[in-house]
């Protein structure tokens, strides 16, 4: 039976955080209001899908996107995302950094609480990121603390965890010391790994704290239930500082990785909310529920990188721009992503307050564009007579993604009559191949860590632990070192535009487009809104009175 | 028979041997390892990773320290599932794994023997040729097209039964998937009862008591049921490994938290103890289903003595 909000004020507003007094302004979560009168179901439960079963329920050890959505709604850190994906005060309501932008303080909420009632206090996020970068925990996302002073030091188990760059000044308060000014830390800070673990629970259990009879966490939500690889359950957590805005009392977790079952039970009403939809499912379940297809722009860029280490692509950019331009990306776009994709001619997806380098070639017509890939194409010593023979390599993924090779492989013939063969090997096999730099030409993609170039650009730095094609370029170093030591918003965002602009002249990649996230959502479903790091944090959402499907 | 029986198992220890060494070798060469990821991980990390599980070690070792712990019946800690081990991936997916392979062979048995019986008695009829013709498509369509065809009409067109899930409504999430998995083994069981039943009721004993006058319902039943089996539980042994170790496609299309799903990822993602894990359990599981059968011969037929 549907229930309604019967005071104004409480349906007049859900979430309105207090501001934050920082050097960028007042942080606020975006106020989300529920209208007067609005049916809400008497069933508060979320059946939401997840596409694989967590690696770990530890945010300490977590290292994947199924790990991460979980845990974003068990744990929270400092900050966490908004309703918008935005950076929003978490555990911390106010913080503030020195002049030089090395020493950060946050101060923690003095109503912070873990999930079994104790004070969670300044010295909880000491201990969890001493742990994070102890060599003894062996956290694969220990390098995310880098920022941090001796933290890799630590990591390499050359300094003792208690030298890391943390303290509690008191209860309330949490001091970060940096190496260099990072302007993106808030961002960083957003990510669950980052998450504080409760010491009494891990120190009495070991790896097993995290089940769900001895977890014990500070986010919105309570671990209450897990069957590997079939679901997960969680409770509203009532010691969460902001309970009383969360109005989901249940949250199922469906791991369902197999992407035409997740929509079949969609449809036969298990799921009220999918995490993926197959582009080649994509004009059918358009047909059938129209507008509960919804589709959004993503932080993540799709590409084809060349291996810069030998023939033919060494030392030839004219070959590698010849091949970028000969890719028709809205062809690629509409028809082959079919939508679930935007067209892309460089490296760092749309960003707001970043203007992207796009190559002026991006701009021709696809006659004159052609046109000049082929006058290259010729420069570098191909022609019809001797065209370019090569081998692209993909990772395993099924009929979408061997269909998007064909049709690049088809691109690249028509267009210039280069005989690009596409070659399908298994993930792992892809990357010990690309670690011994054996592909020469090879399928890559990158969703940003943060909202922030940084996270993008960073990845074609000498010696960048993604730059398997053997890029180098001092100046673009420079450019990248310069941007991440500054602490100018505007002055680094020029700078990332110029080194950007170095990347398209060098073409080490061939990006093909930016990545569209698709769920299908039952209209019932509010509270949640597609934004770019595709983070749809449970907290948020509520369920409108409905008939049962 | 006791004597036979842990001589049998004694057997299959240096069989269980070779394959964990096998399996062992065949893991760790494969290309990549279980900490790779799409980022290499900084030298210094990826090394933290390594000791905490031993795999900086000498191979030998690694090998020699995975046998003693197996001694111990501790299938070691999951690599993919870090705050996970194997025995406790085996101890939830394995009994999802028996119920839907125990349900598919019952069911396959419930529906077959009738049917194969009752072909066999109405040879070269229409009641011999229809399903016989239709037994030859169930054993030649794949599980995988019969499975989502059973999703659309039962789950997503008529709603009667669950599209996939185990824990939210069973037993009703058993239905489907046992009846995807089942399709074939109805097939092969109805084909090879109907032969053996055709041949047995050829023998000199039926005919036999056939001339004493016995009634034929009393000669089915009693002379010729009995023999008749015999080739049937050669076949169960084997087929009841084989709906266990086969359901894998089944637990992808249904969503199932079985093993096989978790075996094959565990492959994908070089996850070393977890695949060695259910490589052995699929290995014991397959010698215990041929020793059952063998044994089940001296209840069907006296002149089998052990």
């Amino acid at each position: 039976m549907p229930r309604k909000l019967s005071t104004a004020l409480l349906s007049a507003l859900l979430l309105a955080l207090a501001g934050c007094a920082n050097q960028g302004g007042p942080i606020v979560a975006a106020a989300q209001t529920i209208q007067v009168g609005t049916d809400l179901a008497v069933e508060q439960v979320f059946n939401r899908h997840l596409e694989a079963d967590p690696r770990s329920l530890d945010p300490t050890l977590a290292v994947e996107v199924p790990s991460m959505i979980v845990l974003q709604d068990v744990f929270e850190g400092l900050v966490t995302a908004g309703i918008d994906g935005d950076t929003v005060p978490g555990m911390a309501t106010a913080w503030e950094t020195s002049a030089d932008g090395k020493t950060w303080t946050f101060h923690l909420r003095k109503d912070a609480r873990w999930s079994n009632g104790e004070p969670l206090t300044a010295r909880d996020f000491v201990y969890t990121f001493r742990r994070l970068v102890d060599p003894t925990t062996a956290s694969e996302y220990a390098q995310a603390l880098a920022p941090v002073e001796n933290a890799m030091e630590i990591a390499a188990g050359k300094t003792p965890a208690e030298k890391l760059g943390v303290e509690s000044v008191d209860l309330q308060t949490l001091v970060i010391h940096l190496r260099a000014p990072t302007p993106y830390l808030l961002a960083l800070l957003t990510n669950v790994y980052l998450s504080p673990v409760y010491e009494p629970a891990v120190k009495q259990w070991g790896n097993a704290w995290t089940q769900p009879s001895h977890m014990i966490s500070n986010g919105p939500f309570v671990l209450s239930e897990r069957v590997l690889s079939e679901h997960i359950t969680l409770l509203k957590n009532p010691h969460y500082w902001d309970a009383s805005h969360v109005r989901l009392s249940k949250v199922n977790y469906l791991v369902i990785g197999d992407f035409t079952e997740s929509t079949n039970r969609y449809l036969t009403g298990d799921l009220d909310w999918t995490d993926r939809i197959p582009a080649s499912d994509l004009d059918r379940l358009k047909q059938v529920v129209g507008s509960q297809v919804v589709l959004a722009p993503n932080f993540t860029t799709a590409y084809y990188a060349f291996n810069l280490t030998k023939p033919p692509f060494a030392g030839n950019p004219k070959l590698r721009l010849a091949l970028s331009m000969a890719v028709d990306r809205e062809i690629f776009a509409k028809y082959v992503r079919r939508g679930l994709g935007v067209p892309a001619y460089n490296l760092m997806p749309p960003l707001p307050g970043y203007d992207p380098a796009v190559p002026e070639w991006a701009k021709l017509s696809a006659d004159d564009r052609h046109a000049l890939a082929r006058k290259l194409y010729q420069e570098a010593g191909y022609s019809e007579s001797h065209p370019l023979e090569t081998v692209i390599t993909y990772p395993s993924g099924g009929a979408d993604v061997r269909r998007q090779m064909e049709a690049l492989s088809a691109m690249w013939q028509t267009n210039l009559g280069a005989k690009v063969q596409i070659y399908n090997v298994e993930f792992k096999v892809l990357l010990e191949a690309k670690l011994q730099r054996q592909p020469l030409f090879y399928w890559d993609a990158w969703s940003g860590d943060y909202l922030d170039p940084f996270t993008f650009l960073q990845l074609f730095t000498t010696g960048n632990d993604m730059n398997y094609g053997g890029y180098s370029n001092s100046q673009y170093n420079a450019l990248v070192d310069q941007a991440s030591n500054t602490n100018d918003v505007a002055k680094r965002m020029q700078l990332f535009h110029q080194a950007e602009s170095i990347l398209n002249e060098d073409a080490p990649f061939v990006p093909t487009y930016f990545w569209v996230s698709a769920h299908l959502v039952k209209p019932y479903v509010k509270g949640w809104q597609a934004n770019l790091m595709d983070r749809n944090l449970s907290r948020y959402v509520y369920i409108l009175a409905h008939q049962e499907s | 028979m006791l004597r036979y029986t842990i001589a049998r198992f004694a057997g299959a220890v240096p069989t269980l041997l070779i394959i964990i060494t096998l399996a062992f070798l065949l893991l760790h060469a494969a290309p990549g390892g279980p900490f790779d990821s799409q980022k290499q991980l900084p030298p210094a990390i990826k090394a933290n990773v390594e000791r905490m599980y031993h795999l900086d070690e000498p191979l030998y070792e690694q090998y020699f320290r995975y046998l003693g712990n197996i001694l111990r019946g501790d299938f070691g800690p999951s690599y993919q599932y870090r705050d996970t081990t194997v025995n406790e991936i085996i101890r939830q997916g394995f009994p999802i794994d028996a119920l839907i392979g125990g349900a598919a062979l019952l069911g396959a048995l419930l529906i077959g023997l009738p049917i194969g019986i009752f072909a066999a008695l109405r040879r070269n009829t229409a009641w011999d040729h229809i399903p016989m013709g239709l037994s030859m498509i169930g054993i030649s369509v794949p599980v995988f097209v019969v499975a989502p065809i059973l999703i659309l009409v039962f789950a997503v067109n008529l709603r009667w039964l669950p599209a996939g899930g185990w824990a939210r409504s069973f037993p009703l999430h058993l239905i489907l998937p046992a009846a995807a998995l089942a399709a074939p083994y109805i097939a092969y069981v109805a084909r090879l009862m109907r032969g053996s039943m055709v041949e047995v009721l050829n023998s000199p004993f039926i005919l036999m008591a056939r001339a004493k006058g016995v009634p034929e319902r009393l000669v089915i039943l009693r002379h010729a049921m009995k023999p008749a089996l015999m080739p049937l539980v050669s076949f169960l042994g084997p087929a009841f490994a084989g709906v266990i170790t086969g359901s894998i496609v089944i637990e992808t299309i249904f969503g199932l938290p079985g093993i096989g799903r978790a075996f094959v990822d565990g492959a994908l993602n070089r996850d070393y103890t977890l695949v060695l894990g259910v490589t052995i359990l699929y290995g014991v599981l397959i010698v215990a289903c041929n020793l059952l059968a063998d044994l089940s011969y001296s209840l069907l037929d006296p002149r089998v003595r052990y």
